[in-house]
């Protein structure tokens, strides 16, 4: 039995890997610093629907595999943490018992910090690793508004998964 | 979607190991960072790129830089203006447009960055996918881990091409004009394409954790591989030759 469960972790977080990589690639607008995506899409749709682990999981690990792909490698390890880290909190905030309904103050306080872990994440470690101070500052606002953007759409997206295809919700991990 | 970094070739960094060249391509990372003189850097990088581009072709260099080309332009007009102290280069009246400082480090940025991104991009332009996973498993990634990278990678042509297919039969529906529309209109008009995406790729899921069960997945014996890095010899003196190289350089730079 407990096989069964590994098996569908396992199946579950490789899917939901690509999702978020093909999430990340199919809508590029390119910046000074690379691009902006659908991504945050996917790791709030995940966050919402799968809970915080494979948030973290398929997160992290789908934004790195997508900048490895683009050529964009040095910025794997970098996106592999901030929007790990961005699926986890969201995940935490939203997470709920039984059928109970997230409330709007914590819907606010998910996208608050979606936003922030991710323009601050990636202004700090870009700063910190890759370019300057004022390259990396150029980047929050479009880092803002691809988040905001993300948390949103994510929102709408995960309600309409669930009415469209409701054994989903037995796949939270 | 191309989801394969690898570019066939034949040159020394093929035959070289990749436990090996993943520890090398880590100390090259280390070293951009090292306190040297421009000149070093630049020269180092530009070996780098020459030694490269000998063995996965000039358009593979060019391709890297091209990507990454934003970045730099951003970084050649914005630097040497946040730089004010040092030998002025360029004024207007008494103001100091471009320093020397300025301009010096904004090419060490960029060294230092087409340095970065090259050798990252060089170790999985040189290994094929599957020994990259054999590497990082020899690095002791555990096997869940490198079982979940293969898996996604097998998955995502799928739903990429769910995604473009479902795309396309939106669009085709739609008697507005794509390019006429707002941004708010062409964002809620992506919900429909998004959510119908995510359940064809959701649905997959069952699917994939059966045939799971059925290969095997979670028993206790040991699981049979086909691939291994056998193939590779010489294993020590490509290590060797890992440390070496970046320490070189290093010497190189302090002695000249």
């Amino acid at each position: 039995m407990q096989g069964n469960r590994n098996a569908l972790k396992v199946a579950m977080v490789s899917v939901l890997t690509a999702v978020v990589v093909v999430f990340t690639m199919v809508v590029r607008i390119p910046t000074a610093r690379g691009y902006l995506n659908l991504c945050d899409v996917a790791i709030c749709f995940i966050a919402f629907t799968f809970g915080p682990w494979s948030a973290f999981i398929a997160a992290g690990l789908g934004t790195a595999l997508a900048d490895l792909i683009s050529g964009y490698a040095q910025w794997a390890p970098i996106s592999f943490v901030v929007h790990g880290v961005e699926g986890l909190l969201v995940a935490l905030i939203v997470q709920k018992k039984g059928d109970a309904t997230v409330s709007v103050g914590r819907k606010v306080l998910a996208a608050f910090i979606c936003i922030a872990t991710v323009s601050l994440g990636y202004f700090a470690l870009s700063a910190l690793f890759i370019s300057t101070v004022s390259v990396a500052a150029a980047e929050i606002p479009g880092n803002i508004a691809q988040s905001a953007v993300g948390f949103a759409l994510g929102l709408v997206v995960s309600a309409a998964v669930k009415r469209a295809y409701p054994p989903v919700s037995s796949l939270t991990w | 979607m191309t989801t394969n970094t690898y570019i066939a070739g034949k040159g020394w960094l093929y035959r070289f190991d990749p436990r090996a060249k993943l520890l090398l391509m880590l100390l090259m990372c280390v070293w951009f960072f090292l306190p040297v003189t421009l000149l070093h850097l630049a020269l180092v990088v530009a070996l780098v790129v020459l030694v490269g581009a000998h063995s996965t072709g000039w358009h593979h260099a060019w391709r890297t830089v091209y990507s990454i080309s934003p970045m730099l332009l951003f970084m050649i007009l914005f630097m040497p203006f946040n730089v004010r102290e040092g030998v002025p280069l360029v004024s207007i009246g008494s103001f100091t447009v471009i320093t020397k400082e300025g301009l010096e480090q904004a090419l060490r940025l960029m060294s230092r960055f087409i340095g970065i991104t090259y050798v990252c991009t060089l170790l999985f332009a040189t290994t094929v996918m599957h020994e990259v996973m054999l590497t990082l498993r020899w690095y002791h990634l555990p096997y869940k881990a490198s079982l979940v990278v293969t898996l996604a990678f097998t998955y995502i042509p799928f739903i990429a091409d769910s995604f473009s297919q479902i795309s396309e039969s939106h669009r085709l529906r739609e008697a507005e004009d794509e390019q006429k529309k707002k941004v708010g209109q062409r964002l809620k008009d992506l919900v429909p394409t998004l959510t119908s995406a995510l359940v064809v790729a959701l649905r997959s899921i069952p699917n994939l954790a059966m045939s799971l069960e059925m290969r095997g997945f979670g028993r206790q014996e040991r699981r049979s591989s086909y691939h291994s890095l056998d193939a590779y010899h010489h294993v020590c003196t490509n290590f060797l030759l890992a440390c070496i190289i970046p320490l070189a350089f290093w010497l190189a730079s302090m002695l000249f």
